[in-house]
């Protein structure tokens, strides 16, 4: 059998997935023998142009990572989904926005004037903000449009599979690339390297009933590490997450942040959030209700950590 | 002017492009070093309690 063609590309990313597949360790030495890297900027010197000369569907598998930010995200999208006969939305920021989505609750102004001008580390008296092309002496030079809304992978091309996870996990990963070689592949626009469960149903700690009278931080409380961190009123997005990662998390002491994504068949996760949280207050009078939930920190961005783009209304609109 | 443009630079966390500019002689009349990215950092995590901060800028770089 010919050898498969894989690229792993990042858009607006942290590199943290293209690490994560790394961490398969001396696993790397079989997807080596079972394919060939064609394109991957962080361990190959492949360029754009490369890619541009390959004929399209040259390219058997390619895991791109990373939501699309910028005008060069969104190109690198549009070139690797013509290149590529199997395009994986790989990890949280392609599949539903990421860490990097979080910038959808502000506008480009507003991103511009905090990072070029407020900051205090900035020094720019000048007020000079990125220009996507500048005359120079010698020419022109450029650099991508930086967009006012950030985008899922498939919210811009058509993608075949969605791998969730911030990072994906290496065993997940391993799994994937075996379906993956073996070309047993589920139906298209499934989610992979996943399970159909929440993350509750993954978490170790023994569950009760929840009846939660107020809410408490970690940073001024002290969890107990044996008990459901929501019956202890730390709010935890397992129950409204998909499962796949073995509860990492809450393995190493801290509630789910949701970077899984909504588990099969919810929509909007930060939506469910508020309803899954709802269900479990207790309270009788409306005044009580208000008092619980005024003490959930930051619910914005505790709701909907990973998932603002995927979200129903994807960014602040007002 | 000939322009020699690296596009990406590769191996390293990050994205990074270099144009460079040579004289009629071959010799290097200018070099550019760019950056086309940003997130806003800087901007998202204004006013989010300070325990969640660690998980949220841990994915500036995660190489």
């Amino acid at each position: 059998m010919a050898k498969l063609k894989l690229a792993s590309y990042w858009a607006s990313a942290c590199g943290g997935c293209d690490v994560a597949i790394l961490d398969i360790h001396e696993k790397i030495l079989d997807l080596a023998a079972a394919a060939d890297i064609v394109f991957w900027p962080i361990a190959t010197d492949f360029k754009y142009s490369d890619v541009q000369a390959m004929p399209d569907g040259h390219i058997d598998v390619t895991l791109f990572h990373g939501a699309v930010r910028n005008s060069e995200n969104a190109h690198l999208a549009h070139l690797l989904r013509a290149k590529t006969k199997v395009l994986v939305a790989f990890g949280s920021c392609a599949h539903i926005g990421g860490i990097p989505g979080l910038a959808n609750l502000f506008t480009r102004e507003e991103i511009f004037r905090r990072v070029y001008h407020e900051t205090p580390s900035t020094v720019n008296p000048e007020g000079v903000e990125p220009q996507t092309k500048l005359a120079v002496p010698e020419g022109e030079i450029t650099i991508p449009e930086f967009y006012n809304t950030v985008k899922t992978l498939g919210q811009v091309v058509d993608v075949d599979y969605f791998m969730p996870g911030c990072p994906p996990t290496p065993k997940q990963i391993w799994s994937v690339v075996q379906t993956i070689v073996s070309g047993q592949l589920p139906p298209k626009g499934s989610v992979i390297g996943a399970s159909e469960k929440t993350q509750c149903d993954e978490c170790p700690r023994p569950r009760k009933e929840k009846k939660i009278t107020g809410f408490k931080r970690i940073a001024t409380a002290q969890p107990d590490p044996e008990t459901c961190f929501l019956e202890q009123g730390f709010l935890c997005m397992g129950p409204v997450t998909r499962g796949g990662c073995d509860a990492r998390c809450q393995l190493s002491g801290v509630p789910c942040r949701g970077c899984y994504g909504p588990p099969a068949g919810v929509l909007d996760q930060g939506a469910k959030a508020i309803s899954a949280i709802a269900s479990v207050i207790e309270a009788k009078e409306e005044v009580e209700v208000q008092r619980i939930i005024d003490q959930i920190p930051d619910p914005l961005r505790s709701f909907n950590r990973f998932g603002i783009p995927a979200s129903l209304i994807t960014r602040k609109v007002l | 002017m000939k322009r020699i443009s690296i596009d990406p630079i590769t191996r390293l966390e990050g994205h990074g492009k270099i144009d460079i500019f040579l004289a009629d002689d071959g010799s290097v009349a200018n070099c550019y070093f760019q950056v086309p990215e940003l997130r806003g950092f800087e901007k998202f995590v204004e006013g989010m309690p300070i325990e969640e901060v660690p998980r949220v800028v841990s994915r500036i770089c995660g190489v």
